[in-house]
């Protein structure tokens, strides 16, 4: 379905009936098509493109059945403590924001909307011509180019300008510099074969080439309306992309952002239904010129060969509704989190097979994964949203494929944080109360939580330092602060502000593949 | 000995008023400052005094806002004692 060039003749239409019809008509048409441009340019981001919820729950004729509106408005008034939704008081009449609960208790949720490779195409957007004219080194001090840690702040709005990527020194935990990205940023990557690109991808879509040496955007595309999926190739030279809204993923190339070939997501589901699928984690690999990326609902992984044509294999019934992802054993074994049957499915990407499927504790989310080598054996760290009964961080044997130990931690987790040099595992418990505020420490070893840090705000996406020596967290939404730590002693020894931090994405990653690797055992692993 | 446990009641308090600040206050005046693009006063720094009785006035509805007076109707005299001390030892 073609929503966007559907509306493009109503507007017109719009345009005759105010010449034609009587005033209260032409007012009605008026603000129906105002109220939809009121929620894309303010809900949008975070509550789908299509009404049918996103990084937020789904906003639409169904999902709102029922539900007060005096109760809705003044949620949007005040929002929603504990969560990242913003007050909308004083930045929205009251007069629209009744007219939107309106509108989004009558509106259904849409369907796909269209955004062909034809669109794409046309929204890339130049902002240095000449890039010979950039500076062969970085402008700022620093040793290594994987001493740049990635910050993506969400601003409060989830748009705005508070919303940017922070890039930060992670030696003297200074901010070097920051891009804003007009919505909020999701996605940091870097490019593995040459350290001076790095990508950032909005919760709109867009993709932001960003030179790192002087710290500036250079291009940008839109993908898309939503979705965060985004890899880059092992040899630097493509990107892949994947959307929730509209249901596809394309692969461009990551030095002019111009899309080369768009994919329609769509599978047969594990349980025989035929499902148009939200793009889940893309990932490239240093094991293969390939992407694998995800189909969340689909239940199938697709690997996609970077050759003439991209021939795509697919792997069936990987799991129901999958998410994202993490890669071991030089990039070779793929594992995959899925959420409604609360397992990890482990995929062979030489045979592109199913290895196994491994328990997860409850609704796993492994936020990138962990992966340590402890005592001859590589163990793997999954963490999980925890709604249900099961609060525990997962560790698997990635040799055997078996579960090790279920560690059992505070609350639901996103994403487990780990490095060669570091002795602990750090899990970021997002209960939604006290605990949220909270960062657990499992030590690599004894395999137990060992210490709680109190980080304030709703701290999250732990990350540590190319090094080793720090440990980074987001404070999040209510804390507007960046806390790092010594990774050893633990002790808080700076804090950088911006407004609702979120994911934190180290240079070093291109390095060590998956979090808690060495480089040298990526070596040895190839 | 009356000072040590007068100290600690305090710090008790502002660590109450933390929690508080960071689960309400915070949410549109953030903590040292409100987003960019708030259209929210800072409270950081601001007398203790004045939050205080601005709170209560909130409260009674003897000054009018929608938002505020929704707001602090649900803060009790211990609450807005320790918002108020927490927000106004805080540098901006």
């Amino acid at each position: 379905m073609n929503t966007i060039k559907k509306h493009l003749p109503k507007s017109v239409l719009i345009g005759l009936a105010a010449i034609i019809l009587p005033f209260g008509a032409q007012a009605t048409s008026d603000t129906s098509k105002n109220t939809h441009q009121l929620y894309e340019d303010n809900c949008a981001s975070c509550h789908g493109s299509d009404y049918g919820g996103f990084i937020a729950p789904g906003l639409n004729s169904d999902s709102l059945k029922g539900r007060s509106p005096t109760a809705l408005r003044s949620l949007i008034m005040t929002g929603s403590f504990d969560t990242l939704m913003p007050p909308f008081f004083g930045r929205l009449s009251d007069d629209d924001i009744r007219g939107l609960v309106k509108h989004l208790q009558t509106t259904p949720k849409q369907t796909n909307p269209a955004w062909t490779i034809d669109d794409i195409k046309a929204s890339i957007k130049v902002y240095v011509k000449d890039e010979s004219t950039l500076p062969a080194k970085p402008t700022y001090a620093i040793n290594s180019m994987d001493d740049v840690i990635g910050v993506a702040a969400r601003g409060k709005y989830g748009r705005g300008s508070g919303s940017k990527a922070v890039f930060i020194n992670s030696v003297t935990h200074k901010q070097i510099g920051e891009i804003p990205t007009g919505t909020a940023a999701h996605i940091i990557d870097y490019n593995p074969a040459n350290p001076r690109w790095a990508y950032v991808k909005t919760d709109t879509a867009e993709i932001f080439k960003v030179d790192l040496y002087s710290m500036q955007a250079v291009r940008s595309v839109k993908t898309g309306f939503n979705g965060p999926g985004l890899g880059v190739s092992r040899d630097g030279k493509y990107i892949m992309a994947g959307s929730y809204v509209p249901h596809n993923a394309v692969i461009l190339d990551a030095d002019t952002l111009e899309p080369l070939k768009t994919f329609e997501l769509e599978g047969i589901d594990p349980d025989g239904k035929m499902v148009s699928s939200d793009s889940g984690m893309i990932i490239g690999t240093p094991f293969a010129d390939i992407f694998a990326i995800a189909l969340e609902n689909a239940g199938q992984v697709w690997v996609v060969d970077l050759k003439e044509g991209f021939p795509v294999t697919k792997i069936e019934n990987v799991g129901r509704h999958l998410h994202d992802a993490f890669l071991s054993h030089g990039g070779s074994k793929l594992m995959v989190a899925s959420y409604d049957d609360s397992i990890v499915t482990a995929i062979d990407l030489k045979d592109r097979k199913i290895i196994k499927k491994l328990e997860a504790g409850c609704v796993p989310h492994v936020g990138g994964g962990s992966v340590v080598e402890v005592d001859g054996r590589t163990l793997g760290f999954g963490t999980n949203f925890g709604d249900c009964d099961k609060m525990v961080v997962s560790v698997w044997d990635l040799d055997k494929m078996e579960v090790v130990k279920q560690v059992p931690v505070s609350g639901g987790t996103e994403s487990p944080a780990a490095h060669a040099n570091a002795p602990y595992v750090a899990v970021d418990i997002i209960s939604k109360d006290r605990r949220a505020r909270t960062i657990q420490l499992i030590d690599k070893k004894s395999l137990e939580v060992v210490k709680t840090l109190d980080v304030g705000g709703h701290a999250y996406f732990p990350e540590y330092s190319a090094d080793g020596k720090f440990l980074y967290v987001s404070a999040g939404y209510s804390g507007d602060e960046v806390v790092v730590y010594d990774s050893k002693s633990l002790e808080k020894v700076a804090s950088v502000q911006m407004e609702s931090p979120a994911g934190i994405f180290s240079h070093g990653r291109v390095r060590y593949m998956t979090r808690g690797l060495s480089p040298d055992e990526m070596k040895g692993a190839k | 000995m009356g000072l040590v446990s007068a100290q600690s009641v305090n710090a008790a308090s502002i660590y109450a008023g933390e929690a508080k600040a960071a689960a309400v206050c915070s949410q549109c005046h953030g903590i040292r400052t409100p987003s960019a693009d708030a259209p929210f006063p800072p409270l950081a720094g601001r007398d203790a005094d004045y939050l205080k009785s601005a709170l209560k006035q909130y409260r009674d509805k003897t000054r009018k806002s929608d938002i505020m007076n929704a707001i602090a109707g649900s803060l009790s005299d211990d609450d807005i004692n320790n918002v108020a001390m927490y927000y106004g030892r805080l540098k901006p």
